[in-house]
């Protein structure tokens, strides 16, 4: 429905905003945009693939925690890393306090060019590319690897002409995930003053109050976002060459200074993106949480809470209906496209969802008072109905690709053999294919409750009056360059996150053992 | 000429096999039979380089491999090649890349005909343009054997390289591989649970009974 909507808005066009909109920002955003994603693009496909690799391949001192390590960025929403490093290392932070102080270097502005925001977004984003990678590495025959060694190859050669020609569908699905999560961040962009066509769906609607230029803008997004999911499934369709067995041998050991450079590498980029600015955090929290700590955080906690359970709810119960092996399913055009469609959603950045749903529910009132109803606008905007719909259909993809690897593993032998049993459907569904997609349900679920309760952009725009959350408690601190007593809500956050990719964790190594 | 001493084999700090020695000259052919888990297939890896939990030496015209278990020539550099069970065809790469992936510092000119003399060798010419999924399981098999054998190794090992071919196409396959190998001239160790199969193949034959080796 929000796809209809944006495109919809072309037909009602607020002229003259329009125009001052394409003159004077439209090129400019499409160049700071474009490098944007062009540089987060090549920082965590690079990153991520590198660690993705040495974990799986090589032994190296400290890989096992290490491994699992390099999860936890997860937990950190991407606005939370980059006011910790806006903190550090702004003018007044003391990084460059030291700089100036004591080494007497000039100050410099970080905020200024785009390298700074990218590297904040690669340390935050690597984990998709190096989740992906890692599976699919895994997947890699043990044999593939030897075999090139024994054809003389070395380990460049092995990891360039054999490793990553079969785990590029991965490394590119994990590469489109990060740019489309690049392209709808809110937070990282505004807090770094760096315009992006998100930037700009927000100034539309909070600084012009015109929803339509607001949808025009959204539906740019929307077709930079089709292409990439045009490039993705493109990426996807070509990956059969997968094998199921999942080993854990390495075929290198690194040695000497090799295996500890390896280690500090990886350690360093676990360091960056998890370790220090959690320390940071925690230092800031120590600080403030006297000052900021009140009875308003229960009901913070309360909302986010609620609304993360909720759509981490709806979302799997959807996700698993389907999921759910289906004879029908293969036949029938009609349950894919369903499928399909249901799954689109995480193409579309919170703000262009956020956008069509007002814009809809706006229009829907506009007819209803032209036939002499009631508007609609008050009961549904005084709901979170908006919001945990705006949740589902934005991670219910994120559910199902999981769910769905599990439901893959159910052979049709074992349903046939259930059957035989004189199994009934129902019994098929609660005895055979639940529990053997429970590991898949509950790590679909883990994943959406994380990415629920660090998600801004769509809560920002359609949380009701009272709800609150920590990320917008975090986001408004922040925003203000209160950082340290933005530092109590993120820390609340991530220790949430960190714990739901504890278990999440937990269930993947039970899964891959 | 390959010599394997004193080679044990460990699974998790339990011995699967010990006293492993063998002696082969060129061209030999030698089968390993025994039973899953008898540690025929570990036994081949160490010879290969590429397993590190056993102790053994090993030595190959003149040349120590290993030592006291610890590999002194890494298995890039071992002139050694191998064919597994499932092929490990790279399935990104056409036939004619596989069969060059070994001898890339080759001229084209050199690689160009090597392809083609071995694939004659393995009675599938024309086939260069093809990808490992449009073949079938025997033909990826010799696809499998034309690429370890495009370096012209020292010593190959074959680790049951005929176990997923259905009983037809095995034995032919069996005396085809053999009569390749021989006109090839190589040093061979196949590792197989069939006694039949190890009878039409090899020249020698060994077995693994009770932890250790017993040739025939």
């Amino acid at each position: 429905m929000p796809i209809f909507v944006v495109a919809f808005s072309w037909l009602l066009p607020e002229h003259e905003l329009w125009v001052h909109f394409s003159e004077n920002l439209l090129s400019e955003l499409v160049q700071s945009t474009l490098i944007l994603l062009l540089g987060v693009g090549i920082g965590v496909t690079l990153l991520g693939t590198v660690l993705a690799y040495l974990v799986v391949m090589v032994e190296f001192p400290g890989r096992k925690w290490l491994e699992w390590a390099l999860f936890l960025p997860f937990a950190i929403p991407a606005y939370v890393l980059a006011f910790v490093y806006l903190g550090v290392f702004d003018y007044a932070g003391y990084a460059q306090v030291w700089m100036r102080e004591v080494l007497g270097l000039p100050g410099f502005d970080v905020r200024s060019g785009s390298w700074a925001i990218i590297l904040t977004f690669v340390l935050v984003f690597y984990p998709y590319v190096y989740m992906m990678a890692r599976a699919s590495f895994k997947r890699q025959k043990l044999n593939m690897i030897e075999v090139s060694r024994l054809l003389g190859a070395g380990p460049l050669r092995t990891f360039f002409q054999v490793s990553l020609p079969l785990a590029r569908p991965a490394v590119a699905a994990g590469l489109l995930v990060t740019l489309m999560e690049t392209l709808a961040d809110f937070g990282v962009v505004s807090l770094f003053n760096y315009d992006t066509f998100t930037t700009a769906i927000y100034s539309a609607w909070g600084d012009f109050r015109s929803i339509e230029v607001a949808s025009q803008l959204a539906s740019l997004l929307v077709l930079v976002a089709f292409f990439l999911i045009y490039f993705e499934k493109k990426a996807r369709g070509q990956a059969k060459y997968y094998s199921a067995d999942v080993t854990n041998k390495k075929p290198y050991h690194a040695k000497g200074v090799t295996a500890w450079f390896i280690s500090l590498f990886v350690f360093s980029v676990f360091m960056l993106s998890f370790a220090m600015p959690m320390l940071q955090l925690i230092l800031w929290g120590w600080e403030s949480i006297a000052e900021e700590w009140s009875v308003k955080y229960i009901d913070l906690i309360n909302s986010t809470v609620t609304l993360t359970i909720l759509a981490a709810l709806i979302t799997v119960i959807l996700a698993t209906i389907l999921a759910l092996p289906s004879r029908c399913k293969k036949d029938s055009i009609w349950l894919k496209s369903v499928t399909r469609l249901a799954t689109l959603g995480y193409a579309l950045p919170g703000s262009v969802m956020a956008v069509g749903l007002l814009y809809g529910i706006n229009q829907i009132s506009i007819i209803n008072i032209y036939f002499g109803g009631e508007s609609v606008n008050h009961i549904i905007y005084g709901s979170i109905t908006l919001l945990l719909f705006a949740y589902v259909s934005r991670f219910m993809a994120i559910a199902y690709s999981s769910i769905e690897a599990s439901a893959q593993q159910i052979k049709p032998v074992f349903t046939q053999t259930a059957r035989l049993l004189g199994a009934s459907r129902i019994r098929l569904i609660s005895k055979v294919y639940l529990p053997m997609m429970a590991p898949g349900i509950l790590a679909g679920g883990l994943l959406v409750a994380v990415d629920v309760m660090k998600e801004l952009p769509a809560t920002y725009l359609l949380r009701p009056f009272g709800w609150d959350t920590l990320a917008i408690q975090t986001y408004e601190l922040s925003a203000e360059g209160l950082f340290e007593r933005a530092a109590v809500p993120a820390l609340i956050m991530v220790l949430f996150g960190s714990l739901l990719m504890v278990v999440f964790q937990y269930l993947d190594k039970k899964s891959t053992r | 000429m390959l010599t394997v001493e004193d080679l044990t084999i460990t699974y998790n700090n339990k011995k699967v096999l010990s006293n492993f020695n063998i002696s082969l000259n060129q061209g030999d052919i030698f089968a390993l039979l025994g039973d899953s888990g008898s540690g025929k297939s570990s036994a081949l890896k160490f010879i290969a380089g590429l397993n590190t939990t056993s102790k053994g030496n090993v030595k190959l015209d003149g040349k120590r491999l290993s030592h006291n278990g610890e590999h002194l020539i890494s298995p890039e550099s071992r002139e050694v090649g191998m064919v597994f069970q499932d092929y490990a065809l790279f399935p990104h790469m056409s036939v004619e890349k596989n069969i060059c992936f070994g001898i890339s510092h080759q001229s084209k000119k050199i690689r160009q005909s090597r392809v083609k003399e071995l694939l004659l060798l393995i009675d599938l010419p024309g086939i260069e343009k093809k990808y490992p999924h449009q073949l079938s399981g025997g033909e990826q098999q010799r696809v499998a054997l034309a690429r370890a054998l495009a370096p012209s190794p020292k010593l190959l090992l074959l680790d049951e390289p005929f176990s997923s071919l259905d009983k037809s196409h095995r034995e032919q396959l069996v005396a085809q591989v053999r009569d390749i190998l021989k006109k090839a001239r190589v040093t061979s160790i196949l590792v197989t649970h069939d006694d039949q199969e190890a009878t039409k193949f090899a020249d020698i034959i060994g077995h693994i009974n009770n932890k250790s080796l017993t040739i025939e």
